[in-house]
């Protein structure tokens, strides 16, 4: 099998680190993407298309990170893309909103269950913290009720005291639980009454390095008893997992319903939106709270979001995405036992979570990881995956054959 | 914001613990302690307590209390701080015979100690100044972190999220390691280890260790180089790092 050479790779980065920080900063760089080690991964891509991209190496690589989720349809969809274009010919940043907004968040609204009006933004992390103000100024409260190790951007309010540029008035009226422990979340309402704003978590549990977990049975139906019982708002962070598990949203999927959803990454096949949903009890608070941004009404997203939720509502995607992500994963689990390997597969299918079992340092997963990027199936070590509509079973077939080999090379190499 | 009691544990754990490796690699210090005989017990009042014995050549810092033959009192942390700083005497408790070596060899240990812990680029030219400064800064970085873990403010909150297990930190290529132990967020740093490795830092040379010891190189682009590799349990390489961060506050 091939091995990649990523030459021109390091010499691209060698000039980035001149007048970048760090060279590639963020989830996609080589440190926060723990490209581990660094010589077996990619740093630039030269092109993408459909379930692939190609580094500047011209090494090709099946995608199962879709730009960390984004790519739900795979690279440069014709559909998405042709209506991305479509719209860039009449006009995008404009002074005034494209009507094209209206239609956009028509269809938001029709297809998410909870929402009676969308408000339109750039990234997650824009949505999570505007659903934190509308759930203040709706409430007149200041506390928030979080997940450990949840994720709902890089915000100051999102991150941890003692982190850089963090300080403790950041993040002061933050409480933290553990997931799936209704228990500590009644106490905390119980003993704040009239405090809490808002409760706010992913629709199930997808932190990094651990499993993935869903919700306990009843969890989210107990939840949302506390959250109406105690005026609490209650706001789903569907960044990652929306119209992935259901089109009507995560919170259908799981059997309730939310008072405030952020979507994004999914929304538009990777052109830049995020939405906040939300009912009709808070339409009148998120139109008080000061909120925008110079690119948010912009209407090439909003276009290619339209083309996006009508296509995978066409094609059933949370169906099929799930159908595939299962055939890889249990193809990869099989193929790793024959190995005596326990890869461990936890989440959703259609965006699983895996780690080999067999020692809890990570050592193994990332060299096994490694020699899978090495060969062509573009995975992480650290982070869910994520399944595109344009991975055909071709590619799942080439993919067990690549991560059958890195199983046999790392098997000679430890037993 | 620094605390002078975190700061009077690093002054003793990390900078003047530096004695014992000066004492066994530098060729000036071997001969200033050949012949003492010498301990010397530091009491902080509400604060660390540490004894400083030189003998046979060797020198060795410990916690804690024993006999010495030189007692130095310190009426708080910050007292200790200043006298670090030059700005302050301690208070001689014990061993007012032993004042000789007070005054003679004791500021020359110190001073070689400043010599080999403020690199210039002339200097770390040399490749034995290097190799001396690159190992003091390493050892005085991670000891000082293990120290911000255990007493600072912000550094318990960082260490609480430190998961179980020990950290190998080292420089390939023959270089040192230092073994950093996470139990329940408390930390402990050893030379040696029997127990499994959970992650490894391991900085690609002596080079590029001083490099980023002494922050010319930032540690992401020293990852994306290649320089500086993480691997294992990174979560806790992620946190030891926000402490890392916290030590040029302390450290100067």
């Amino acid at each position: 099998m091939n091995i990649n050479k990523y030459d021109k790779n390091r010499e691209l980065f060698m000039k980035a680190v001149k007048v970048i920080p760090a060279g590639i900063y963020g989830h996609l760089g080589p440190a926060e993407g723990c490209f581990t080690p660094v010589s077996a991964y990619p740093f630039f891509s030269q092109q993408a298309k459909g379930a692939y991209f190609w580094d500047v190496d011209g090494n090709r690589f099946i995608d199962y990170m879709c730009a960390y989720g984004p790519i739900i349809l795979g690279y440069n969809d014709e559909e998405v893309d042709g209506a991305a274009i479509e719209q860039l010919k009449k006009g995008n940043c404009v002074t005034s909103p494209s009507s094209i907004m209206v239609e956009f968040a028509e269809l938001m609204v029709d297809t998410v269950e909870m929402a009676d009006w969308v408000f339109f933004a750039k990234n997650g992390g824009d949505v999570t913290s505007f659903a934190i103000m509308v759930a203040r100024a709706a409430t007149g409260r200041k506390k928030v009720i979080l997940v450990n190790g949840g994720y709902h951007g890089v915000a100051p309010w999102t991150q941890q005291e003692g982190y850089p540029g963090i300080i403790k008035q950041d993040v002061e009226n933050n409480f933290y639980v553990e997931w799936n422990n209704f228990e500590e979340v009644e106490r905390i309402v119980k003993e704040h009454p009239g405090e809490i704003a808002c409760f706010m978590a992913t629709p199930y549990h997808h932190p990094v390095f651990a499993d993935n977990e869903l919700p306990a049975d009843g969890y989210w139906q107990k939840i949302r008893k506390l959250c109406t019982d105690h005026g609490i708002v209650l706001a789903i962070d569907d960044v990652r997992c929306g119209f992935r598990l259901d089109m009507a949203g995560s919170d259908q999927y799981f059997g309730f319903k939310a008072d405030l959803m952020c979507f994004c990454k999914a929304i538009a096949n990777g052109w830049s939106v995020s939405a906040l949903c939300g009912i009709d009890a808070l339409k009148d608070a998120a139109a008080s709270v000061k909120y925008t941004g110079s690119y948010w009404l912009s209407a090439v997203p909003f276009a290619a979001g339209i083309a996006c939720l009508n296509k995978l509502k066409k094609i059933d995607a949370p169906k099929h995405l799930q159908e595939k992500g299962k055939k890889l994963t249990d193809g990869l689990v099989s193929i790793g036992k024959a190995h005596g390997f326990d890869l461990k597969v936890t989440g959703v299918e259609s965006m699983w979570y895996m780690r080999i079992a067999n020692d809890d340092s990570f050592l193994l997963h990332q060299e096994w990881v490694a020699e899978c990027v090495r060969r062509g199936a573009f995975f992480t070590n650290h982070h869910n995956h994520f399944i595109n509509w344009a991975l055909t079973d071709e590619d799942i077939k080439k993919t067990h054959e690549i991560a059958d080999e890195a199983f046999h090379i790392l098997k000679k190499r430890h037993f | 914001m620094t605390d002078h009691l975190t700061k009077a544990n690093i002054n003793l754990f990390a900078i003047l613990r530096n004695l014992e490796d000066l004492c066994a690699m530098e060729d000036e210090t071997k001969l200033i302690v050949k012949d003492c005989n010498i301990s010397i017990q530091f009491i902080v009042k509400n604060g660390p307590e540490a004894f400083l014995i030189l003998k046979d050549g060797k020198c060795a810092l410990q916690k804690g209390r024993k006999r010495c033959k030189i007692k130095l009192y310190f009426k708080n942390p910050e007292h200790l701080n200043k006298m670090f700083d030059g700005k302050a005497n301690p208070i001689l408790l014990k061993g007012f015979t032993k004042l000789g070596f007070l005054k003679k060899e004791f500021p020359k240990l110190v001073e070689k100690l400043t010599y080999y812990l403020k690199p210039t680029d002339q200097l770390l030219k040399d490749p034995k100044y290097l190799e001396i400064n690159t190992y003091l800064t390493m050892f005085t970085a991670f000891n000082a972190m293990v120290q911000i873990a255990n007493h600072d403010r912000l550094g318990k909150l960082n260490s609480s999220r430190i998961p179980d297990g020990v950290v190998a930190i080292s420089i390939l290529g023959g270089g040192p390691s230092i073994f950093i132990t996470s139990k329940s967020g408390c930390l402990e740093v050893n030379n040696e280890t029997d127990k499994p490795i959970r992650a490894y830092m391991s900085f690609a040379n002596t080079n590029i260790a001083n490099a980023i010891l002494n922050n010319k190189v930032d540690t992401y682009s020293a990852i994306g180089g290649g320089e500086l590799e993480i691997r294992g349990c990174i979560p806790m390489i992620d946190n030891l790092n926000k402490l890392l961060s916290q030590v040029p506050a302390y450290v100067r």
